[in-house]
């Protein structure tokens, strides 16, 4: 996935990580929103019979977005862990914010449903798979 | 633009509880935002019903055909839990508010919808893989009682019986009989509410035969410590409609 170039004009900072470091924690708190910029990164959720792979995710993905559309809690939903040395930009969450927010209701709504499905959809398959 | 300031004028749609709403494979581009009441997302896989999600009022479906330009029909098939309240939404309407969004958020909402396409088929493959699974364990004097109990792996909804029915939680049955059946659901579930022997729930399930069934059952046992995070209740029907016996008996002979 290439990165798209509107990407740039909101990125604060660049951070570099070395393989296995963990970027995000699971049912931690926070919001920066993430891209990768170079390397891989793993998303993790925890089961009842151990830690689980949900993706490999490669340049230019965005991670780290549901707690922008989820407002009610900012923990996060899975781990992100680097997969190989990683350089990743951080972006700028109070413009995406402000963006999110002045959309109308009717797009936000749909936004909305999509994240918390997708979030749900996680929770699902980590029970199942502790099954 | 706003898309409350759009010519298009804003329809109401009123379904009753269990009324097919948008059907998969069919054509439509409408958006549908839940007013009142709740609806049920399901999927085809394989011979499998899969439960997606359950929505309720302020939540959105029917959205993939006008985020995916390359899909034409529905994905998923949307049917009325309770009685509901939907209005329609134009994609007309959405449609340039989406493209004027600045190209950040519309990559990171058609990055969503992605995952959440890849995270829906691996959902399903676990759940069938599980079933597989469960029909090696199962034990052989079962085929001989297989005329009277069938084993199924589908969605139901329940709540504590006469308790406020805007509590849903969910669980699965795992088999069914005229008399009872063998739920399975998340500890997390009895976090809230009840789960003990004696327990009474009224259960609603869709059954594979596309018929609705709502029947009222008490928990005979109970079994917390067989699968981590999972509660295993085996349930006698104590009250069920003509209609739900109906249904049920001929879900039995099929």
């Amino acid at each position: 996935m290439a990165i798209d170039s509107s990407v740039y004009g909101y990125m604060v900072d660049e951070q570099d990580f070395p393989d296995k470091k963990v970027i995000i924690e699971e049912n931690s708190i926070g919001d920066w929103v993430y891209i990768v910029l170079e390397g891989q990164v793993k998303v993790k959720k925890k089961t009842a019979k151990g830690v689980l792979t949900l993706a490999t995710l490669g340049e230019g993905a965005i991670f780290g977005e549901m707690p922008l559309f989820l407002k009610r809690d900012k923990l996060r939903t899975a781990t992100v862990q680097a997969d190989g040395p990683v350089k990743v930009g951080i972006l700028d969450t109070s413009r995406l914010d402000k963006e999110f927010e002045l959309l109308s209701p009717q797009l936000r709504g749909l936004i909305k449903t999509l994240a918390r499905r997708f979030t749900e959809t996680m929770d699902k398959i980590s029970e199942v798979a502790a099954t | 633009m706003d898309a409350k300031n759009t010519p298009y004028p804003i329809v109401h749609l009123h379904y009753r509880k269990g009324d097919l709403i948008m059907k998969e494979g069919d054509y439509g581009v409408s958006i549908y935002k839940v007013i009142s009441g709740h609806v049920r997302v399901t999927q085809q896989q394989g011979n499998m019903d899969v439960a997606l999600a359950t929505l309720g009022p302020g939540e959105v479906f029917g959205e993939f055909v006008f985020l995916n330009k390359s899909v034409e029909t529905r994905s998923a098939s949307v049917r009325a839990v309770d009685d509901v309240e939907l209005e329609v939404m134009h994609p007309a309407a959405l449609s340039r508010e989406y493209e004027q969004m600045s190209p950040i958020l519309r990559f990171i909402t058609n990055q969503t919808l992605t995952r959440l396409v890849r995270m829906n088929k691996l959902y399903a493959q676990l759940l069938e893989k599980k079933e597989i699974a469960q029909k090696q364990q199962k034990d052989p004097g079962e085929a001989k009682r297989r005329h009277f109990r069938k084993d199924t792996n589908l969605t139901c909804v329940y709540w504590p019986a006469g308790g406020p029915s805007k509590l849903r939680l969910q669980g699965r049955l795992m088999d069914i009989s005229v008399g009872g059946a063998a739920m399975e659901v998340s500890s997390r579930n009895a976090l809230n509410t009840r789960h003990d022997p004696g327990s009474e729930f009224t259960i609603q399930v869709n059954l594979p035969s596309g018929r609705d069934m709502e029947v009222v059952g008490k928990v005979r046992t109970i079994d917390m410590n067989q699968v981590p995070g999972r509660i295993q209740m085996g349930i006698q029907f104590t009250r069920i409609t003509g209609e739900s016996k109906k249904t049920l008996g001929f879900f039995m002979m099929s």
